[in-house]
Parts: C-alpha cells; sequence; structure tokens
C-alpha cells in the first residue's frame, strides 16, 4: 500500500532543501486520517485473529465460569512482572509459586485434575499488567490469579480480576490498604506492613528497652515509604513524641550512604537504635556502610532484609541487626516443611531463594489449590468464599488466617537477630496495637 | 565527633563518590570529543564487566586474574558496540548517534535479563578490599580508597598516554578537528577504536568499585551510573577529558554538600537541584566549564 | 477544477475516514474481547503520544527526551481534577482546601491539564529551546528528572512514590479515538500552516531561516507547547484508563518507547507515526504472546520472557543504521497515486495541474 511512496522517498535525504521539503508537503497534503483508519482496522483485525487463538471468544467473559476447570486441568493465573524494573523481586516469586504447582501436580492434582499456572511477563509496565490480567481471565479462563509483590501492579491487576469477579491473591504486595481499595476477591498472602512495622516498634521499646530512634528509608518505593510510617505511628506511641531523633532519606538509586551516615554521626544525642526502611536489594550496603562507619548500635528493618544479599554483602557485620519477617527460613534450624522447600528450591534452581517472595510464591499457589479442594469446585465465587474462610492455613511463611471479613491474614510476625554473621530466631511477636491501614 | 572531623569526613566522602563519577565520565567524555557520541550504553559495559567478574570468581578464577579479565571483557564490548552498532552511523547528527546508543541499551539490559535472569547477586568482594580504616573519627573503607587509589593511578596513566604516545596525540587531533586530523594521515578508524577500548575499560574499572560499594550486581545496574557520569560530562564540558575528571568530583561534592545541608523534608528534592544546576549550566556555558565552543561544528 | 476536484475528493476521503474510523470502533466495541479493547486504547494512546512528540521532535529538530515528563503532568493534574473530594479526603488528606473541593468533567479537566502543560512547555522552553543539538536533548532529559524527583518528594499532591489510585474509569474507546482524530487534524492543520513551515524551516536549515526572517525560537516554542498539550492529554487519558500508576510508570521505559515508534514512522511524518504505531504496538503484543514459547510443528520452544523487548531494540537499531528516515521519511501516505492509477481522469488532471504548477 505505501510501497510506492517508500520507493520515492529513499532518495529524499532528510537534509533536502527548503523549497523542496514544503513543495512537496503541499502537494502530498496529509491524508494520514485515512492512513490511520485503514492501518487501524487492518491491525485490529490481525489482533483479534492472534488474540482469539488462545480460545479467547468475545463477549461471555462474565458468564463461563466453569470453563477454567472444564477440561482435565485447572489454570490459576500466575501474573509477575519477569522483566525490568520490579523483576528481582517477582522473578523469585514466580520461581516458587512454579514450584508449588509442580509438587502439587507430581501428588496428583486437586479435585483429580492437574493444575497449569498461566503466566505471561508483565514487564513492570502498569499498561501490560492490566493487559495480561485481562488475557489470563478472558482468553485462559482462569479460576483465580496470584502474583504481584508491589502495590503498582497490584493494583493495575487487582482491579481487573475484581470486576470479572475472579480471586486476586497478592504474593507480595504488603499494603494492608489493599483489600478495602480494590474489593471482597483481593486477598494478601503476608501480613500487612502496619502489622510488622508495630511488632518491631514494640519489640523495640519492650525487649530492647530502647526509647529513641534514628529513622532511615528508601525514598522510592510505597513498601519503604509505608512500613517507616507505620514504624513512627507505633514508636511515638510508645515512647513519646520526641522519641525519633532524626528522619533521613536516601534515594532508590543510592549506592553510597555516607552522607547520610555522617549526618547520623553528628546527633548531638546518640538514639538506642536504628530503623532502617530499605529495599531487599540494597539492605546489605546499607548495613554495611553504617557498620563500617562505626555505627554499632542495633539496626531494626522489615522483611525487605529477608534476602541473602544481606549476610552475603555485609557478613558478620550485619551483627545486631533485627528484622520482622514471616517465618524463620533457614535450611538447617527451620521445620521440615521448610527446610524441605530450600532444599527444593536449591535443586530446581540451583540456589537458595533470592529473597522472602520465592517462600511466598510458592504459598500462594498451596492456598489457592487448599481453597479450590474446600470448596470442592473450580468455580471463583466458590473459591473465593473458601479462601476467605482460611483458617490455620500451614504454609512456609506462618499459619494463614483469615479473620471474619478481613482478607489480610492474621499472622505471628518471627523477629530475626543476626549472630556471627547467621540468622537466629529471636522472637514471636503478635503486637499488641496495630496502626490503622 | 567534632565538627572539623564531620568536614573531613564528607569531603573524603565527596571524593572517594566523585573518583567513581570521574572514571564512568572519561569513557564518555573521550568518545563524544571525537566522534560527538553520548554513548547512553556506556553504563551497559559497566553491567557487562560485573558479571564477567562474578562467573569468574564462581568458577574458581582468583578476584584479581579475574577483575582484569572483567575490564578486558568491558574494553572488548565497547569495541565490539563500536563496530556493530555506531560506525554504520558515524558522521551523522549527534541526535541520531544518541538514539542509536539508546538501542544498544534496551538491547544489552534485555538481553542481560534473558541470559543472567533478573534477579539481584551479591558482589564477590575480596578480603582486601574489605577493611575500614580510622584516623581519630574519620572512617574510610577499603572500597573508598581503592576508588581514590585507582582514579590517581588511571587519570595520571591516561594524561600520559594521551600527551606522550602518537596514539594520544592522535586522539586529541581527532577531538580537535576530524578533517583536518584526516588530512594529516591519522588512521581515524584506530584512533576510535583506542578511544571506546580505553573508555570501555575505564568503565569496567569503575563499574566493579560501584558493584562493591553496592554489593550487589543486575542487568539494570548500568542506569544510574550512566546518568551521573552523563551530568558528570555534561558540567564540565562534552567532549572535555579533563572537564569529566572535573565535573565527577564536582557531582560528588554536590552531592553530598546537598545531602548534608538539605533540612530533612527537602532531602528527597537532592537530585533535582543537582539536574537544575545541569541545565543551569547548560544555558549559561553550554560547552560546560572546560569545554571549548566549536563555532561551525554545532 | 482541479482544486474543486481535489478538495471534493479530500472532503470525501476525510469523511470516508471519520466513518471507516466509527465503523472500527463499533465492531470493537460490540464485537471484541475486554482484551482486544485495552488494546486498541493503548495504541491509541501511544498515537497521540508519537504524534504530538513528531510535532516536537519531528518538525523543528529540537530533540526532546523530556515529554514523558508531561504525560506526568497530564496524568496527575487530570487526576486532582476529576476525582472527588470524597475520594481526595481518602486518598490526599493534605491536599489544600482550594484543589481538594475541585471536581471536573472529564472534557474540561483533560482541556485544563493540556494547557497547564503548554503553559510550563512555554516556561521551560523559553530558557532551554535556544540550545542546540544534543544539548536540548540533555537539557530535556534533566527536565524529565527533575518532574520524577518533585512527584516522588510533592506526596500532598501525588503521594509521593506510593501508587496514586482513586480515579474513575472515564476512558474508553471513544475518548481516545476521539482525541487521536483531534490530535491529527490538529497536527496536520499545524504542519501546513505558516507557522508549520516555519518549523519545517527551522529543522531544515536554522542559519537560512534565520535569514529569512523566521523567528526561530518563537517556531519551536510554538511546536513545543502544542506538542505538550496533547503529550499531557494522552497522559490524562491514560491516567483515566489504567487507574493506578506511580512516578516510576513516567519514566525511561515509555520515553524510549515513543521516540521507537517515531523514528520508526520517520521524523516529519505524521501517517508515519501512526503506522509505525500500530504496526509496532501490535508486533510488540504478538512478540509478547510468543516469548511465552510456541507450539511449533509438535516441538514446544521455551519461554524467552524479555525477547520482545530484545526484538523491538534490534528494529529499532536496524531503522536508525539503515533508514533513518523510518518508513515514510517526512512524506505522508497519500491516496493521490493510488486513486490515479486507478482512474485515469484523475491521473490527467494531475498531470494537468502539476504541469500548471510548474
Amino acid at each position: 500500500m505505501v510501497g510506492a511512496q517508500n520507493r520515492e522517498s529513499r532518495e529524499g535525504d532528510h537534509r533536502r532543501g527548503l523549497d523542496d521539503v514544503t513543495g512537496m508537503r503541499k502537494r502530498s497534503a496529509a491524508r494520514g486520517r485515512l492512513a490511520a483508519a485503514a492501518l487501524l482496522a487492518a491491525g485490529v483485525l490481525l489482533l483479534t485473529a492472534c488474540g482469539g487463538g488462545g480460545g479467547g471468544q468475545a463477549g461471555g467473559a462474565g458468564g463461563g465460569s466453569e470453563t477454567g476447570g472444564g477440561g482435565d486441568v485447572i489454570k490459576i493465573g500466575a501474573d509477575f512482572n519477569l522483566t525490568g524494573s520490579v523483576s528481582s523481586l517477582d522473578v523469585p516469586a514466580f520461581r516458587g509459586a512454579q514450584l508449588a504447582a509442580e509438587e502439587v501436580n507430581a501428588k496428583g492434582g486437586v479435585l483429580g485434575k492437574k493444575i497449569q499456572l498461566i503466566s505471561y511477563d508483565g514487564k513492570s509496565d502498569p499498561a501490560t499488567v492490566a493487559n495480561i490480567t485481562t488475557q489470563m481471565i478472558e482468553n485462559d479462563k482462569v479460576v483465580a490469579i496470584t502474583g504481584f509483590t508491589d502495590t503498582d501492579s497490584a493494583l493495575a491487576a487487582g482491579p481487573i480480576a475484581q470486576a470479572a469477579g475472579i480471586p486476586f491473591l497478592t504474593t507480595g504486595a504488603t499494603s494492608p490498604k489493599l483489600p478495602d481499595q480494590v474489593g471482597d476477591f483481593m486477598f494478601l498472602v503476608p501480613f500487612g506492613d502496619n502489622v510488622q512495622a508495630a511488632a518491631m516498634a514494640e519489640f523495640a521499646y519492650k525487649e530492647l528497652h530502647a526509647k529513641t530512634a534514628y529513622l532511615l528509608l528508601n525514598n522510592g518505593y510505597e513498601y519503604t515509604h509505608l512500613l517507616a510510617q507505620y514504624f513512627k505511628d507505633r514508636f511515638t506511641q510508645l515512647a513519646g513524641p520526641n522519641s525519633i531523633l532524626l528522619e533521613d532519606t536516601y534515594e532508590a538509586s543510592d549506592t553510597d550512604y555516607s552522607a547520610q551516615i555522617a549526618k547520623f554521626k553528628a546527633l548531638p544525642q546518640k538514639p538506642d537504635f536504628l530503623f532502617i526502611s530499605a529495599y531487599p536489594d540494597e539492605v546489605g550496603s546499607v548495613v554495611k556502610q553504617f557498620r563500617e562507619a562505626g555505627v554499632t548500635l542495633p539496626i531494626l528493618g522489615g522483611d525487605g532484609y529477608d534476602t541473602p544479599l544481606l549476610t552475603q554483602v555485609a557478613g558478620e557485620k550485619a551483627d545486631e541487626v533485627y528484622f520482622s519477617t514471616h517465618s524463620y527460613m533457614d535450611p538447617q534450624n527451620g521445620t521440615p516443611a521448610i527446610k524441605a522447600f530450600m532444599e527444593a528450591y536449591k535443586k530446581k534452581y540451583g540456589d537458595y531463594p533470592e529473597n522472602a517472595f520465592a517462600a511466598m510464591g510458592y504459598d500462594s499457589v498451596n492456598l489457592l489449590v487448599d481453597a479450590i479442594q474446600r470448596a470442592n469446585s473450580t468455580d471463583p465465587k466458590a473459591i473465593r468464599d473458601a479462601l476467605a474462610q482460611t483458617k490455620g492455613f500451614q504454609a512456609i511463611s506462618g499459619e494463614i488466617t483469615y479473620p471474619e471479613g478481613k482478607r489480610v491474614p492474621q499472622k505471628a510476625v518471627t523477629i530475626i537477630h543476626v549472630v556471627k554473621g547467621k540468622l537466629t530466631l529471636a522472637k514471636q511477636w503478635v503486637p499488641e496495637v496495630v496502626p490503622a491501614p | 565527633m567534632t565538627l572539623a572531623e564531620l568536614w573531613v569526613q564528607q569531603l573524603l566522602n565527596a571524593v572517594s563518590i566523585g573518583s567513581m563519577y570521574a572514571l564512568l565520565a572519561i569513557g564518555l567524555a573521550m568518545v563524544f570529543g571525537i566522534l560527538r557520541l553520548i554513548n547512553f550504553a556506556h553504563g551497559d559495559l559497566l553491567m557487562v564487566g560485573a558479571y564477567v567478574l562474578i562467573y569468574a570468581v564462581a568458577a574458581g578464577i582468583p578476584f584479581w586474574v579475574a577483575f582484569l579479565l572483567s575490564v578486558a571483557a568491558a574494553a572488548l564490548l565497547g569495541v565490539l558496540m563500536e563496530r556493530l552498532a555506531y560506525r554504520p552511523v558515524r558522521g551523522q547528527h549527534e541526535v541520531v548517534l544518541l538514539l542509536t546508543s539508546f538501542g544498544v541499551t534496551m538491547l544489552l539490559e534485555n538481553s542481560a535479563i534473558l541470559a543472567f535472569s533478573p534477579r539481584t547477586r551479591p558482589f564477590p568482594l575480596p578480603e582486601a578490599l574489605s577493611g575500614v580504616y580510622h584516623v581519630g573519627h574519620v572512617v574510610m573503607s577499603g572500597i573508598d580508597l581503592a576508588a581514590l587509589a585507582s582514579a590517581l593511578v588511571l587519570l595520571v596513566g591516561l594524561n600520559l598516554v594521551v600527551t606522550r604516545t602518537k596514539l594520544g596525540v592522535s586522539m586529541r587531533a581527532a577531538a580537535e578537528d576530524l578533517t583536518a586530523a584526516h588530512l594529516v594521515g591519522i588512521h581515524l578508524d584506530r584512533v576510535v577504536l583506542a578511544a571506546f577500548a580505553i573508555g570501555s575499560a575505564l568503565a569496567g574499572v569503575a563499574g566493579l568499585l560501584w558493584a562493591a560499594k553496592s554489593g550487589r550486581v543486575e542487568p539494570l545496574m548500568g542506569f544510574t551510573p550512566v546518568l551521573k557520569a552523563f551530568v558528570a560530562t555534561v558540567i564540565g564540558g562534552l567532549g572535555s577529558i579533563g572537564g569529566a575528571v572535573l565535573g565527577g568530583y564536582l557531582l560528588g561534592l554536590a552531592e553530598v554538600a546537598l545531602q548534608a545541608v538539605l533540612p530533612p523534608g527537602l532531602t528527597g528534592y537532592r537530585d533535582g537541584f543537582v539536574f537544575i544546576l545541569l541545565i543551569l549550566v547548560l544555558l549559561v556555558r553550554p560547552h560546560g566549564l572546560l569545554g571549548k565552543a566549536e563555532g561551525d561544528r554545532v | 477544477m482541479i482544486e474543486r476536484w481535489q478538495a471534493r475528493v479530500r472532503a470525501m476521503s476525510l469523511l470516508a475516514g471519520l466513518a471507516l474510523l466509527a465503523l472500527a470502533l463499533l465492531g470493537l466495541q460490540y464485537g471484541a474481547s475486554t482484551y482486544v479493547q485495552r488494546v486498541a486504547v493503548d495504541i491509541g494512546i501511544m498515537i497521540i503520544l508519537t504524534v504530538s512528540l513528531n510535532l516536537s521532535n519531528g518538525y523543528t529538530g529540537v530533540f526532546s527526551l523530556g515529554h514523558t515528563g508531561f504525560m506526568a503532568l497530564g496524568a496527575y493534574g487530570s487526576a486532582l481534577l476529576t476525582m472527588t473530594p470524597q475520594v481526595k479526603a481518602l486518598n490526599l488528606p493534605d491536599l489544600p482546601a482550594w484543589l481538594a473541593h475541585v471536581h471536573l468533567g472529564f472534557l474540561p479537566a483533560l482541556v485544563l491539564v493540556g494547557l497547564a502543560a503548554a503553559a510550563v512547555a512555554l516556561a521551560v522552553g523559553y530558557p532551554i529551546l535556544r540550545l542546540t543539538g544534543p544539548y536540548v536533548a540533555v537539557a530535556t532529559l534533566g527536565f524529565l528528572v527533575i518532574v520524577h524527583i518533585v512527584i516522588i518528594n510533592a506526596q500532598a499532591y501525588t503521594r509521593g512514590a506510593r501508587t496514586f489510585l482513586g480515579l474513575a474509569p472515564l476512558t474508553n474507546l471513544w475518548w481516545v479515538y476521539g482525541a487521536v482524530v483531534v490530535t491529527i487534524y490538529t497536527a496536520w492543520r499545524i504542519v501546513n500552516s505558516p507557522i508549520g513551515r516555519a518549523m519545517l524551516a527551522v529543522r531544515e536549515d536554522p542559519v537560512a531561516a534565520r535569514g529569512a526572517g523566521v523567528d526561530i525560537l518563537r517556531a519551536r516554542l510554538w511546536s513545543f507547547a502544542v506538542s505538550a498539550f496533547f503529550t499531557a492529554v494522552a497522559g490524562a487519558l491514560w491516567a483515566h484508563f489504567i487507574l493506578a500508576f506511580s512516578a516510576s510508570s513516567f519514566w525511561f521505559a515509555v520515553t524510549f518507547e515513543v521516540i521507537v515508534m517515531l523514528i520508526v514512522g520517520g521524523l516529519g511524518s505524521i501517517s508515519g507515526s501512526v503506522a509505525a504505531t500500530v504496526a509496532l504496538s501490535i508486533l510488540s503484543e504478538v512478540l509478547r504472546n510468543a516469548e511465552r514459547g510456541v507450539t511449533l510443528f509438535g516441538y514446544h520452544t521455551p519461554a524467552l520472557y524479555g525477547l520482545s523487548q530484545i526484538v523491538f531494540a534490534l528494529v529499532f537499531i536496524a531503522f536508525i543504521v539503515y533508514r533513518p528516515q523510518g518508513l515514510f521519511g517526512d512524506r505522508e501516505f497519500s491516496l493521490w497515486p493510488i486513486l490515479a492509477r486507478w482512474y485515469p481522469p484523475l491521473r490527467e488532471a494531475v498531470m494537468a495541474g502539476r504541469q500548471l504548477a510548474e
């Protein structure tokens, strides 16, 4: 269609003379609208053809709830960002989910059927995330979806699942506000950030007898902001409004924290401990740089610290770090289930889990399978109802119970203490007061 | 900690960050000087270098040998980039060159995600660099010292190469005036290749320091350093090696100073102030602090 | 005679184009799955972004890397205007009172953020657009970084790094393609106006243009502002479509994506921008589905996530190296040659017209 034009313009250097260009433009004055319409129509046809390839009949998305379990497999959506900026967190979660699906199928599946994980790559881009979520619901007819470790993606995907009446179980987004923001089909596998932050504040105040704190946070993420905010809420409630001596931030792109450290060291009054709300990628180097600067006070943090990078990067400099997480993941001292998971993961992927999200991905699929089992149906609504009634589900990342009417699990917070470069269990903590989401 | 110690500490911090920025910026400046190419893919050289080091160390190769391998790999990749992507567009408008390097970045980062998986890996820091040194309350880590020392050695070495060797003189001549350099018999391809090799090797060293400092390696790690190097080069003067070094240290100083003096509510805006500074420099001295106006070439 | 002929055909093709578009949209609305509808909306928004970037980058030779900043402005700005006071009180409790009570319809919000972006473009452009070559690119990149940092820190307005939410799903196919038509029409009118010719003159040869009495800065500022207007509108449409986003949604990934479409389509060709956007968006959707692994002749390829971006990058490099003028160069898709081939009287008329012109 445009071939004839192209051949003409190939000779046309884009530094053509002024008269020539304007003259030509006048002549062939843009009839781009028509071209646009024609190309669009062609494009739509093509797209419908490819989109329909997966069996996506137009229209009947809402009604055909039985189709997902209708064949000899039950399809579950595994919605993750496998490339792009969030992929370092999502890939371990996805791997955990795949491992769980394999194990379930090796044991014969559920309701006599195998499960099949349907995955596309969200590319850390909200528009793509929304598209793939639509695709797995509409074309693949998944009966439930699990996925994502960040609120951006969970909030781009959740409402689509909600509107379609498909339960969405987020693997690692820890914002306790999510279920209320999305609706009654949205569930969390992890506890909310308010719970873990409150646990750490209470632990510091009551167990470490700390009265003053220094607060540092990564300025670039919802998770680091929420965690810091909830910690501050609970700690100032306990120790008084002036108990945070200094609040500072660093950027997500920083690798050097020496300016923050120097500012900390210049404080006239030393705090009793540091609370550093960090993202998994940098925990090791933040802790290490503080220790190298001679800061030996306890450093406290959230489940972002639950990554081997902490001890791999900081080594014994990570001593006197306390962090809250979902369970005590130790290949030697963990529960049998944890040990088995760690070894299976290592066997399949060559390394122990990269961060806490691997276990959460594993738990997500197992929890969904458990809900399908209890619902004794593959109807999404029935699965949702079964999920909501989950009580005492034994997950790798702790016992999961959804309290009546709530979709954030009630879980005890595990507090880990680093001793001689090794993780040890400090405490299981259920906070007395939890800041409102 | 006394006030004087605090100042000394902050100054040392600034100089050690600045050293890293300077090493990164030199490669950008050398290439821009000759080809007028802002090589956005410069950051991916250090990413690839860091992965080579990880795999080499994992394969049991001693750290210092792996280090040399990694720097060589960065240099090789730089040369390959030039041959495959930049040579075909050589001499075109600066924006076309810049866009080509965007394409190379997209290609390398996504290939790295596919090849190495996006998970974050720890950097295998050798014992020799993990020490900490105290003078009074002033502290320097082994990596900071290594950054300072390698910047010093490499800058002196580079200065010798550029001023004392035939290659260096050719490079400066080519940066001064490409056509004239060609007329007096300078082999342009060789000069460009040398600029890419040297600049990329320096990026390789800076990349390892960067990875050592942050403790981690992942496919998208090149983005922040190249942005910093980019700012440093522009402030110092695009195309001027001395300017790149100056720009690198100034950037380090500006970052540390802003972090130190901004009130808590405003520290988040630190990088914003840095970029406002960048735009101001561009408006007042479009060719940077040490760059020369080039008349007809713009 | 010939002019009347041309005018008539032009009007008819315009009507036919609009009718075809309306038909396609009706088809999409009632015959296509939600997924295909979503992709069509994505493509429409990308068309607006690419065409408006072309207005600035393609026609004046000012290469902006900062347009994503205007997109962000449109997204956040329009959201603050259309959200109900109740939703704002819930999600943005620290909003100043005057903004907390504003509640506008979608159309006024779109126009307002467009105007705001144009004003920002004028203010930012006034100093920056005096620069040349790579320095403009660097300065506009600086603008994008600054916008990003402001979004992350202006927590009262943007929720900072946290996800922004609470928007009503106002964007649909009709809004988007309505905006596409307006954007393309405006761009076409500008390109064919005295200002447009001044802009082109500036791109082709700034020195000669200045000699011929063209106010370079004015021409650049104009195109930059109009381009910012539509980029912001696209941002607003995107925001009311995706409904949850944060500062990182307006960063380098989307910047690169639009630039790729612009270059592949051809700097200075509106129809090229449209064609490249449609073609590349569909290609990337197809690749994204294929990278999960496809079964060909009984052999199942392994999943290679990231492959679609790699192919995208290769296409881009290939175009820059082998066809820097893009698909269409700076020409426009034209029906004349096709019509003329099928209908001899027309060909003769065109020939006669050409002779007359010469």
